[in-house]
């Protein structure tokens, strides 16, 4: 009866974020449960615009278009491209009899049972509606932010990614003779 | 702040004259690009502070770290002398990403605000993840990159959650801000707790320390050996400045609940390995167990934080810089003359009979290996007794008496290739670049002259 009465109670806002929040789970568990690896991906597009709506929620709309651009649009694609290049037909079966799969399992339960322990414990500070700026997220003030506070980190992404092209370039370059150890 | 403006623009430089100059001549150039850089830090001289609305701090000793920095790329650059000579090898894409790597190792030991900490981390392991594929024909090269690639961006995603408690826990990216909630009851520390967890299991990660090593021999083993001499010194010295840093400034008032922590993981570095080191017949394999033990040294610094620890990380970091790459420079001279199956050998009887083919590189291998083992007049000697003095002031004598002897089980694999070097043999002489040749009398040189007057080095700091 608790329980309903909660239910009953929700704001549409809540209703908005409990939907959001299991879809994206729903979407986490396909990725890693489902044995199509294309499936995998269509469900990770799911997660990422779950995800989007989330910032929506959090007045973060800037981040949401990116999300859904660059992860939803432009990786996932490339996840696909990548997946036909190498045509998966059957699903790995290598984790399912190793040992390595309870190992993963229990450490990755253990991380979560710690965070979720040490987060119920954690004392959140929440907003404060009367004097919050409905300007934060928006592209503008994310400008301001960027271009004038973290100036600096902006320009060395630009070395980073002069690295990871470069790097790419050195790598794929066609390779005369055989390999070896 | 100006190398980092050097190497970023001597990076693209470099580059450019790939296509324009031949291979020999690329070699002196990035000697070049790196002693401007080194130059050019000179004209932060005595101006300390925060630059750039707070994102880099500039002060004496980060100077010096610098320099020890760009002086150990320097030494890597005068080993690979006549490595990349062959048509496969592309230097000049190797000495930019190089020089691009330097600039994220820059950053990370003078960031104030974790934010640039990230992009220098991200800067320095992206480029090391290239370099250790380098060499495409090899599928230990392949399978080492793959591995730390798929390993090393795990460990930043770990790293990029726990910046995201920090931050969320402080409200702010500044270091400096650790000390705000340090007064907040135990419910307000939780994030913040978190946040400190996860950034330090990230970082050390990075720098090999023993419960996250698995990776380490392997990449050694696969990575080109200038490469992996790189990796050895630069990263390592750059990730423990970077650990050094936070520990000082943001979690230096929750020293009670990480030294308790760090103190395990300094003493499973040390016995995994320094015991496993003497089981590896490879001389790679042997060099990355050894850094997975001096990681373990390293961190000693961090538990004895103190007014001197500071300027003995820096000594410890350039004394293992300069007996690392000579002992990577003389096996690289004697593996690339040694081909077994189409391969430069990398056992360690490589060094058989030495001394007779070249006693100049058996005297160096000899330094190098006696001041990785900390015997007495040696730098490597100077540096652990002063990390172990810091440790024991703060009353961690149990690890002080297991750092002792641990570098008596380090003498028997260190004294492996000395004892090989001594053996008769009818190989003929070996051939030596200048280059190489000059490197490395440097490396021995200044390891004993800091072995004996280890002050002069000491009191800059």
């Amino acid at each position: 009866m608790h329980f309903l009465e909660i239910i009953k109670n929700l704001s549409l806002v809540q209703w908005a974020f409990y939907f959001l929040s299991i879809l994206t789970l729903y979407g986490a568990l396909g990725t890693i449960l489902s044995k199509n690896p294309i499936h995998s991906v269509i469900y990770l597009v799911v997660t990422f615009f779950s995800i989007s709506g989330i910032y929506i929620m959090l007045n973060a709309q800037f981040l949401a278009a990116v999300n859904v651009i660059v992860y939803a649009g432009a990786i996932m694609v490339l996840f696909l491209f990548v997946l036909m290049f190498l045509n998966l037909k059957e699903e790995s079966t290598e984790m399912k009899t190793s040992p390595m799969l309870i190992a993963a399992v229990s450490t990755g339960l253990l991380l979560g049972l710690i965070l979720i322990a040490t987060i119920r414990k954690a004392e959140i500070t929440r907003v404060n509606y009367n004097d919050f700026d409905p300007n934060t997220g928006l592209i503008e003030t994310l400008g301001m932010v960027l271009y004038k506070n973290y100036m600096l980190p902006f320009e060395l992404v630009s070395v980073l990614f002069l690295v990871a092209m470069s790097g790419a370039i050195l790598l794929g370059k066609r390779e005369k003779g055989e390999s070896h150890f | 702040m100006y190398p980092i403006i050097v190497f970023s623009v001597s990076g693209l430089l470099m580059l450019f004259l790939g296509l324009s100059v031949n291979k020999k001549s690329l070699l002196p150039y990035n000697l070049l690009f790196m002693l401007v850089g080194l130059a050019s830090n000179f004209l932060d001289w005595n101006a300390p502070g925060l630059y750039f609305n707070g994102m880099l701090e500039i002060s004496n000793p980060i100077i010096l770290v610098q320099w020890v920095l760009i002086f150990a790329a320097i030494l890597v650059s005068g080993i690979s002398s006549r490595q990349f000579d062959d048509t496969h090898a592309y230097p000049a894409e190797y000495y930019a990403i190089m020089q691009f790597a330097l600039v994220g190792a820059l950053i990370m030991v003078s960031f104030q605000n974790l934010l640039m900490l990230f992009v220098g981390l991200e800067i320095l392991s992206v480029g090391l993840y290239v370099l250790t594929g380098s060499d495409k024909r090899n599928l230990r090269g392949n399978e080492a990159a793959i591995k730390y690639f798929l390993m090393g961006s795990f460990a930043t995603g770990i790293f990029l959650f726990g910046v995201a408690m920090f931050y969320g826990a402080t409200g702010s990216f500044d270091i400096s801000s650790g000390n705000s909630v340090a007064n907040n009851l135990l419910e307000g520390k939780m994030f913040f707790w978190l946040g400190m967890v996860f950034i330090f299991i990230g970082l050390l990660f990075k720098i090999s320390a023993a419960p996250f090593h698995f990776w380490t021999a392997d990449v050694y083993q696969g990575a080109p050996t200038v490469f992996s001499a790189f990796m050895a010194t630069i990263v390592k010295t750059a990730v423990i400045f970077a650990l050094f840093r936070l520990a000082a400034y943001s979690f230096n008032l929750e020293y009670e609940n990480w030294s308790k922590f760090l103190v395990i993981i300094i003493g499973l570095s040390m016995v995994i390995g320094n015991v496993t080191a003497v089981f590896q017949t490879n001389f790679k394999r042997v060099l990355a167990f050894s850094s997975i033990s001096q990681a373990g040294f390293m961190l000693l610094s961090l538990i004895g934080l103190g007014a001197q620890s500071y300027g003995n990380l820096g000594f410890y970091s350039l004394s293992y810089a300069l007996a690392t790459i000579s002992a990577f420079g003389v096996f690289l001279v004697i593996s690339s003359n040694t081909i077994v199956e189409g391969r430069p050998s990398e056992n360690i009887n490589v060094f058989d009979g030495l001394f007779s083919r070249n006693p100049d590189l058996a005297i160096i291998l000899l330094i190098s290996m006696l001041s990785l083992a900390g015997i007495p007049l040696t730098s490597g000697f100077w540096s652990k007794f002063f990390v172990l003095n810091d440790a024991a002031a703060k009353g961690y004598f149990w690890i002080l008496i297991l750092g002792v002897l641990m570098s008596a089980v380090s003498l028997y694999y260190y004294f492996n290739p000395i004892r090989a070097s001594f053996k008769k043999t009818d190989l003929g002489k070996i051939e030596i670049s200048s280059l190489s040749k000059y490197t490395l009398y440097v490396c021995a040189a200044l390891t004993i002259l800091f072995g004996i007057a280890p002050n002069i080095l000491r009191s800059l700091f």
